[in-house]
Protein backbone atom coordinates (compact mmCIF):
# COMPACT_ATOMS: atom_id res chain seq x y z
CA UNK A 1 0.00 0.00 0.00
CA UNK A 2 1.54 3.28 -1.17
CA UNK A 3 0.03 5.12 1.60
CA UNK A 4 -0.85 4.55 4.91
CA UNK A 5 -3.53 6.34 7.26
CA UNK A 6 -4.48 5.55 11.09
CA UNK A 7 -7.22 7.16 12.84
CA UNK A 8 -8.22 6.79 16.20
CA UNK A 9 -11.66 5.92 16.84
CA UNK A 10 -13.24 6.06 20.30
CA UNK A 11 -16.10 3.70 21.18
CA UNK A 12 -16.31 3.42 24.80
CA UNK A 13 -18.93 0.75 25.06
CA UNK A 14 -17.07 -1.38 22.72
CA UNK A 15 -15.45 -3.13 25.92
CA UNK A 16 -18.81 -5.33 26.39
CA UNK A 17 -17.93 -7.11 23.78
CA UNK A 18 -14.25 -9.16 23.80
CA UNK A 19 -13.34 -10.22 20.61
CA UNK A 20 -11.61 -13.67 21.65
CA UNK A 21 -10.94 -15.81 24.39
CA UNK A 22 -6.90 -15.65 25.63
CA UNK A 23 -5.33 -17.81 27.67
CA UNK A 24 -4.08 -14.77 29.83
CA UNK A 25 -5.27 -11.23 30.92
CA UNK A 26 -6.20 -9.11 28.97
CA UNK A 27 -5.34 -6.02 30.87
CA UNK A 28 -2.72 -4.54 28.33
CA UNK A 29 -5.18 -3.72 25.81
CA UNK A 30 -7.50 -0.67 26.06
CA UNK A 31 -11.05 -1.82 25.46
CA UNK A 32 -12.40 1.47 25.47
CA UNK A 33 -10.77 2.53 22.06
CA UNK A 34 -11.10 0.96 18.40
CA UNK A 35 -7.61 1.87 16.21
CA UNK A 36 -7.98 1.36 12.43
CA UNK A 37 -4.83 0.99 10.69
CA UNK A 38 -3.86 0.60 7.05
CA UNK A 39 -0.87 -0.99 5.99
CA UNK A 40 0.75 -3.97 4.66
CA UNK A 41 1.44 -7.60 5.70
CA UNK A 42 4.50 -8.77 6.93
CA UNK A 43 3.43 -12.23 8.57
CA UNK A 44 0.63 -14.82 10.36
CA UNK A 45 2.03 -16.69 12.90
CA UNK A 46 -0.65 -19.21 12.91
CA UNK A 47 0.43 -20.70 16.40
CA UNK A 48 -1.22 -21.58 19.53
CA UNK A 49 -2.11 -20.26 21.82
CA UNK A 50 -2.81 -17.53 19.91
CA UNK A 51 -2.41 -16.47 16.14
CA UNK A 52 -0.51 -13.27 15.63
CA UNK A 53 -1.08 -10.23 12.78
CA UNK A 54 2.28 -8.84 12.21
CA UNK A 55 1.51 -5.49 9.97
CA UNK A 56 3.65 -3.15 8.98
CA UNK A 57 2.52 0.61 8.94
CA UNK A 58 5.05 2.95 8.01
CA UNK A 59 7.99 1.70 9.00
CA UNK A 60 6.63 0.14 12.29
CA UNK A 61 6.14 -3.53 12.38
CA UNK A 62 3.00 -4.30 14.85
CA UNK A 63 2.04 -7.29 16.82
CA UNK A 64 -1.65 -7.87 16.50
CA UNK A 65 -3.12 -10.97 19.03
CA UNK A 66 -5.82 -13.03 17.71
CA UNK A 67 -7.68 -15.82 19.25
CA UNK A 68 -6.38 -19.65 18.63
CA UNK A 69 -6.24 -21.20 15.53
CA UNK A 70 -8.13 -23.92 16.57
CA UNK A 71 -10.64 -21.81 17.00
CA UNK A 72 -10.51 -19.34 14.40
CA UNK A 73 -10.64 -22.78 12.23
CA UNK A 74 -13.58 -23.47 13.16
CA UNK A 75 -15.06 -19.60 12.51
CA UNK A 76 -13.78 -20.43 9.11
CA UNK A 77 -10.02 -19.31 9.15
CA UNK A 78 -7.20 -21.00 7.43
CA UNK A 79 -3.22 -20.12 7.98
CA UNK A 80 -3.34 -19.00 4.61
CA UNK A 81 -5.91 -16.05 5.56
CA UNK A 82 -3.21 -13.48 5.38
CA UNK A 83 -0.58 -14.05 3.34
CA UNK A 84 2.85 -11.81 3.29
CA UNK A 85 2.47 -9.29 1.14
CA UNK A 86 -1.66 -8.53 1.37
CA UNK A 87 -2.45 -4.90 1.98
CA UNK A 88 -5.06 -4.78 4.55
CA UNK A 89 -6.88 -2.39 7.03
CA UNK A 90 -7.06 -3.27 10.35
CA UNK A 91 -9.29 -2.69 13.54
CA UNK A 92 -7.59 -3.47 16.93
CA UNK A 93 -7.91 -2.40 20.83
CA UNK A 94 -4.42 -0.82 21.33
CA UNK A 95 -1.91 -1.49 24.06
CA UNK A 96 -2.86 0.86 26.98
CA UNK A 97 1.13 1.66 26.87
CA UNK A 98 0.96 3.21 23.14
CA UNK A 99 2.80 0.49 22.09
CA UNK A 100 2.42 -0.97 18.47
CA UNK A 101 0.60 -3.83 19.10
CA UNK A 102 -3.33 -4.88 19.83
CA UNK A 103 -6.45 -6.76 20.19
CA UNK A 104 -7.13 -8.03 16.96
CA UNK A 105 -10.79 -6.73 15.82
CA UNK A 106 -11.20 -7.19 12.42
CA UNK A 107 -9.63 -6.61 8.90
CA UNK A 108 -10.52 -5.60 5.26
CA UNK A 109 -8.27 -6.78 2.15
CA UNK A 110 -7.87 -3.55 -0.03
CA UNK A 111 -7.76 -5.95 -2.81
CA UNK A 112 -11.59 -7.11 -3.02
CA UNK A 113 -12.85 -5.69 0.14
CA UNK A 114 -13.06 -8.98 1.84
CA UNK A 115 -13.53 -8.76 5.59
CA UNK A 116 -12.36 -11.25 8.18
CA UNK A 117 -13.63 -10.82 12.09
CA UNK A 118 -15.82 -8.01 13.32
CA UNK A 119 -16.36 -5.98 10.45
CA UNK A 120 -19.50 -3.98 11.01
CA UNK B 1 -11.03 -83.50 29.76
CA UNK B 2 -14.66 -82.99 30.09
CA UNK B 3 -16.09 -79.81 28.66
CA UNK B 4 -16.40 -77.94 31.99
CA UNK B 5 -12.41 -78.40 32.81
CA UNK B 6 -11.99 -76.93 29.53
CA UNK B 7 -14.48 -74.13 29.78
CA UNK B 8 -13.28 -72.92 33.20
CA UNK B 9 -9.55 -72.05 32.37
CA UNK B 10 -10.97 -69.88 28.71
CA UNK B 11 -13.51 -68.18 31.16
CA UNK B 12 -10.76 -66.93 33.59
CA UNK B 13 -8.07 -66.20 30.67
CA UNK B 14 -10.90 -64.08 29.28
CA UNK B 15 -11.69 -62.57 32.66
CA UNK B 16 -7.63 -61.68 32.99
CA UNK B 17 -7.67 -60.32 29.27
CA UNK B 18 -10.86 -58.24 30.01
CA UNK B 19 -9.29 -57.01 32.87
CA UNK B 20 -12.36 -57.91 35.20
CA UNK B 21 -10.31 -60.70 37.27
CA UNK B 22 -7.97 -57.90 38.68
CA UNK B 23 -10.64 -55.19 39.96
CA UNK B 24 -12.45 -55.18 42.97
CA UNK B 25 -16.17 -56.53 43.54
CA UNK B 26 -17.40 -53.18 43.22
CA UNK B 27 -16.48 -52.88 40.00
CA UNK B 28 -19.55 -54.95 38.66
CA UNK B 29 -21.96 -52.27 39.32
CA UNK B 30 -20.51 -50.41 36.33
CA UNK B 31 -22.99 -49.14 34.01
CA UNK B 32 -23.80 -51.71 30.83
CA UNK B 33 -22.29 -49.87 27.53
CA UNK B 34 -25.83 -50.21 26.11
CA UNK B 35 -27.04 -47.90 29.07
CA UNK B 36 -25.14 -45.55 28.90
CA UNK B 37 -26.46 -41.79 27.43
CA UNK B 38 -24.69 -41.06 23.87
CA UNK B 39 -22.47 -37.69 24.76
CA UNK B 40 -20.79 -37.92 21.87
CA UNK B 41 -19.47 -34.95 19.35
CA UNK B 42 -17.88 -31.65 20.33
CA UNK B 43 -19.51 -28.79 22.42
CA UNK B 44 -18.74 -25.65 23.73
CA UNK B 45 -19.26 -23.89 26.50
CA UNK B 46 -22.50 -21.50 26.47
CA UNK B 47 -21.32 -18.44 27.67
CA UNK B 48 -18.62 -16.69 28.71
CA UNK B 49 -15.85 -17.56 30.93
CA UNK B 50 -17.94 -16.05 34.05
CA UNK B 51 -18.28 -19.23 36.87
CA UNK B 52 -21.36 -18.28 38.10
CA UNK B 53 -23.10 -16.28 35.61
CA UNK B 54 -26.03 -16.58 37.67
CA UNK B 55 -24.50 -14.40 40.34
CA UNK B 56 -22.33 -11.52 38.27
CA UNK B 57 -22.52 -7.71 38.60
CA UNK B 58 -22.63 -5.80 36.26
CA UNK B 59 -25.15 -8.34 34.53
CA UNK B 60 -23.15 -9.94 31.74
CA UNK B 61 -19.61 -8.65 32.79
CA UNK B 62 -17.04 -10.32 31.19
CA UNK B 63 -14.00 -11.97 33.49
CA UNK B 64 -11.14 -10.06 33.26
CA UNK B 65 -12.61 -6.73 33.22
CA UNK B 66 -12.48 -4.37 36.48
CA UNK B 67 -15.16 -4.09 38.15
CA UNK B 68 -16.69 -7.08 37.41
CA UNK B 69 -17.66 -10.19 40.71
CA UNK B 70 -19.40 -12.62 41.26
CA UNK B 71 -21.21 -13.36 44.55
CA UNK B 72 -20.42 -16.88 46.10
CA UNK B 73 -21.16 -17.75 50.10
CA UNK B 74 -17.45 -16.17 51.01
CA UNK B 75 -16.50 -15.96 54.75
CA UNK B 76 -15.38 -12.70 55.74
CA UNK B 77 -11.67 -13.81 55.47
CA UNK B 78 -12.28 -15.30 51.70
CA UNK B 79 -14.40 -12.15 50.51
CA UNK B 80 -11.61 -10.28 52.05
CA UNK B 81 -9.09 -12.38 49.76
CA UNK B 82 -11.37 -12.38 46.69
CA UNK B 83 -11.71 -8.00 47.39
CA UNK B 84 -7.94 -8.03 47.33
CA UNK B 85 -7.75 -9.92 43.81
CA UNK B 86 -10.30 -7.88 42.55
CA UNK B 87 -8.14 -4.93 42.91
CA UNK B 88 -5.48 -6.46 41.11
CA UNK B 89 -7.88 -6.84 38.32
CA UNK B 90 -8.12 -3.29 38.39
CA UNK B 91 -4.08 -2.69 38.06
CA UNK B 92 -3.18 -5.09 35.89
CA UNK B 93 -1.49 -7.43 37.99
CA UNK B 94 -4.12 -10.39 38.44
CA UNK B 95 -2.19 -12.88 36.43
CA UNK B 96 -3.91 -16.07 34.83
CA UNK B 97 -1.56 -19.11 36.05
CA UNK B 98 -2.58 -20.90 33.27
CA UNK B 99 -0.55 -18.03 31.30
CA UNK B 100 2.58 -20.03 32.41
CA UNK B 101 1.52 -22.55 29.72
CA UNK B 102 1.76 -26.15 31.61
CA UNK B 103 -0.26 -25.74 34.15
CA UNK B 104 -4.06 -27.34 33.85
CA UNK B 105 -7.09 -25.19 34.79
CA UNK B 106 -7.91 -27.47 37.24
CA UNK B 107 -11.80 -28.52 38.95
CA UNK B 108 -13.88 -26.27 38.82
CA UNK B 109 -12.44 -24.03 36.27
CA UNK B 110 -12.07 -26.55 33.93
CA UNK B 111 -15.97 -26.85 33.43
CA UNK B 112 -15.63 -23.18 32.39
CA UNK B 113 -13.09 -22.57 29.74
CA UNK B 114 -13.22 -20.95 26.09
CA UNK B 115 -12.82 -23.23 22.61
CA UNK B 116 -14.97 -26.64 22.70
CA UNK B 117 -14.74 -30.23 24.76
CA UNK B 118 -15.65 -33.86 24.36
CA UNK B 119 -17.12 -36.46 27.09
CA UNK B 120 -15.90 -39.25 26.38
CA UNK B 121 -19.02 -41.38 28.01
CA UNK B 122 -16.96 -45.53 28.78
CA UNK B 123 -18.03 -48.64 30.68
CA UNK B 124 -16.21 -47.76 33.67
CA UNK B 125 -14.92 -44.02 33.67
CA UNK B 126 -16.07 -40.51 31.85
CA UNK B 127 -13.48 -38.10 30.91
CA UNK B 128 -13.77 -34.25 30.19
CA UNK B 129 -11.76 -33.31 27.23
CA UNK B 130 -11.32 -29.88 27.15
CA UNK B 131 -9.76 -28.85 23.94
CA UNK B 132 -8.05 -25.56 25.84
CA UNK B 133 -5.33 -25.61 27.97
CA UNK B 134 -5.55 -28.47 27.46
CA UNK B 135 -7.37 -30.08 30.02
CA UNK B 136 -8.46 -33.87 31.48
CA UNK B 137 -10.95 -34.92 33.97
CA UNK B 138 -11.03 -38.70 34.88
CA UNK B 139 -14.09 -39.64 36.56
CA UNK B 140 -14.42 -42.78 37.69
CA UNK B 141 -17.37 -44.66 37.30
CA UNK B 142 -16.72 -48.69 37.98
CA UNK B 143 -17.32 -48.51 41.39
CA UNK B 144 -14.59 -47.58 43.26
CA UNK B 145 -14.54 -45.12 46.44
CA UNK B 146 -12.34 -42.40 46.73
CA UNK B 147 -8.85 -43.59 47.93
CA UNK B 148 -8.69 -43.59 52.08
CA UNK B 149 -6.68 -39.95 52.83
CA UNK B 150 -3.27 -41.18 53.48
CA UNK B 151 -3.47 -42.16 49.96
CA UNK B 152 -4.29 -38.85 48.55
CA UNK B 153 -2.61 -35.30 47.42
CA UNK B 154 -4.11 -32.18 46.59
CA UNK B 155 -4.34 -31.99 42.77
CA UNK B 156 -5.74 -29.17 40.14
CA UNK B 157 -8.69 -31.90 39.08
CA UNK B 158 -8.86 -33.81 42.13
CA UNK B 159 -9.88 -37.01 42.61
CA UNK B 160 -13.69 -37.96 41.50
CA UNK B 161 -15.25 -40.76 41.52
CA UNK B 162 -19.57 -41.11 39.99
CA UNK B 163 -21.98 -42.87 39.04
CA UNK B 164 -25.06 -43.10 36.91
CA UNK B 165 -28.35 -42.44 38.24
CA UNK B 166 -30.31 -42.88 34.81
CA UNK B 167 -29.11 -40.49 32.66
CA UNK B 168 -27.61 -38.33 34.72
CA UNK B 169 -24.28 -38.47 35.86
CA UNK B 170 -23.36 -37.99 39.53
CA UNK B 171 -19.76 -37.48 40.79
CA UNK B 172 -17.88 -36.47 44.20
CA UNK B 173 -14.43 -34.38 43.81
CA UNK B 174 -12.27 -34.36 46.63
CA UNK B 175 -8.31 -33.62 47.25
CA UNK B 176 -8.17 -30.08 45.70
CA UNK B 177 -5.56 -27.45 45.53
CA UNK B 178 -7.77 -24.96 45.50
CA UNK B 179 -5.69 -21.87 45.36
CA UNK B 180 -3.17 -23.00 48.44
CA UNK B 181 -0.15 -22.99 45.55
CA UNK B 182 -0.94 -19.77 44.06
CA UNK B 183 -1.94 -21.31 40.82
CA UNK B 184 -5.20 -22.09 40.75
CA UNK B 185 -8.15 -19.70 40.22
CA UNK B 186 -11.32 -20.22 38.94
CA UNK B 187 -11.92 -17.31 37.09
CA UNK B 188 -10.13 -14.17 36.31
CA UNK B 189 -12.44 -11.36 37.84
CA UNK B 190 -10.19 -12.63 40.73
CA UNK B 191 -12.36 -15.76 42.25
CA UNK B 192 -10.51 -18.60 44.22
CA UNK B 193 -11.52 -21.51 46.76
CA UNK B 194 -9.32 -23.17 49.08
CA UNK B 195 -7.91 -27.06 49.07
CA UNK B 196 -10.80 -27.84 51.25
CA UNK B 197 -12.76 -27.43 48.43
CA UNK B 198 -15.13 -30.26 47.35
CA UNK B 199 -18.17 -30.81 44.89
CA UNK B 200 -20.97 -32.47 43.90
CA UNK B 201 -21.90 -31.98 40.41
CA UNK B 202 -24.92 -33.23 38.38
CA UNK B 203 -24.26 -33.76 34.73
CA UNK B 204 -27.08 -35.00 32.17
CA UNK B 205 -28.10 -34.19 28.69
CA UNK B 206 -31.18 -31.90 29.01
CA UNK B 207 -31.99 -31.75 24.88
CA UNK B 208 -30.52 -33.30 22.03
CA UNK B 209 -27.68 -30.42 22.02
CA UNK B 210 -27.32 -29.49 25.51
CA UNK B 211 -25.48 -30.59 28.37
CA UNK B 212 -26.11 -29.35 31.71
CA UNK B 213 -23.12 -29.10 34.54
CA UNK B 214 -25.20 -28.67 38.39
CA UNK B 215 -22.02 -28.35 40.72
CA UNK B 216 -22.88 -27.97 44.74
CA UNK B 217 -19.24 -26.83 45.80
CA UNK B 218 -18.91 -26.57 49.45
CA UNK B 219 -15.83 -25.42 51.49
CA UNK B 220 -15.12 -25.35 55.17
CA UNK B 221 -12.60 -22.62 54.59
CA UNK B 222 -13.69 -20.03 51.87
CA UNK B 223 -17.75 -20.95 51.85
CA UNK B 224 -20.46 -20.29 54.59
CA UNK B 225 -22.56 -22.66 52.52
CA UNK B 226 -22.75 -25.08 49.54
CA UNK B 227 -22.61 -22.44 46.35
CA UNK B 228 -24.47 -24.17 43.38
CA UNK B 229 -23.56 -23.23 39.72
CA UNK B 230 -24.93 -24.19 36.44
CA UNK B 231 -22.71 -24.88 33.56
CA UNK B 232 -24.46 -25.44 30.27
CA UNK B 233 -22.81 -27.02 26.71
CA UNK B 234 -23.82 -26.67 23.24
CA UNK B 235 -23.32 -29.00 20.42
CA UNK B 236 -21.34 -28.50 17.93
CA UNK B 237 -22.09 -28.52 14.22
CA UNK B 238 -21.67 -32.50 13.22
CA UNK B 239 -17.97 -32.93 12.11
CA UNK B 240 -16.70 -30.20 14.33
CA UNK B 241 -13.29 -31.01 15.15
CA UNK B 242 -11.20 -30.59 18.35
CA UNK B 243 -7.92 -29.95 17.51
CA UNK B 244 -4.16 -30.22 19.57
CA UNK B 245 -3.43 -27.14 22.09
CA UNK B 246 -0.01 -26.40 22.70
CA UNK B 247 0.22 -23.45 25.08
CA UNK B 248 3.96 -23.10 25.13
CA UNK B 249 4.06 -23.34 21.20
CA UNK B 250 4.76 -19.49 20.40
CA UNK B 251 3.19 -17.92 24.35
CA UNK B 252 4.17 -14.32 23.59
CA UNK B 253 2.65 -12.98 27.16
CA UNK B 254 4.77 -14.18 30.06
CA UNK B 255 4.02 -12.68 33.16
CA UNK B 256 6.54 -11.11 35.70
CA UNK B 257 7.42 -11.74 38.76
CA UNK B 258 5.42 -9.02 40.21
CA UNK B 259 2.15 -10.16 38.20
CA UNK B 260 2.00 -8.31 35.15
CA UNK B 261 1.48 -9.77 31.64
CA UNK B 262 3.92 -8.22 28.86
CA UNK B 263 3.67 -8.68 25.27
CA UNK B 264 6.22 -10.08 23.35
CA UNK B 265 7.35 -8.85 19.52
CA UNK B 266 8.15 -11.48 17.16
CA UNK B 267 11.92 -11.31 18.14
CA UNK B 268 11.11 -12.54 21.14
CA UNK B 269 11.86 -9.20 23.21
CA UNK B 270 9.03 -7.01 25.53
CA UNK B 271 7.36 -4.29 23.18
CA UNK B 272 5.88 -3.12 26.77
CA UNK B 273 6.93 0.21 28.13
CA UNK B 274 7.97 -2.02 31.90
CA UNK B 275 11.14 -2.20 32.76
CA UNK B 276 10.57 -4.50 36.07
Amino acid sequence: MSSTRRCLVVMGLLGAAWPLAAHHSASMFDDTKLVELSGTVKALQWTNPHIWLQVMIDDTEWSLEGGSPNSLSRQGWRSTTFKSGDEVTVRLRPMKDGTPAGQFVGAKFAGDGRTVGRWE
Amino acid sequence: MSRVSLATPIAAVALVLSGAASLPAATARAQAPAALPDWSGVWAMDGPTIFDGASVQPPNGRSGQPGVREFPPYTEEWEAIYRRNIELVEQGLFPDPISACGLPHGFPRIMNVPDVYEFAVTRGAVYILAENGPGIMRIYTDGRAHPPAEELWATYTGASVGRWEGDTLVFTTISLKGASGNDVIVDRTGLVLSDASRATTRMRKIDDSTIEAQMTIEDDKALTKPWQVTKRYKKQPAGTWAWDYSCGENNRNPVTSSGRTLTLGPDGQPLDRVTE
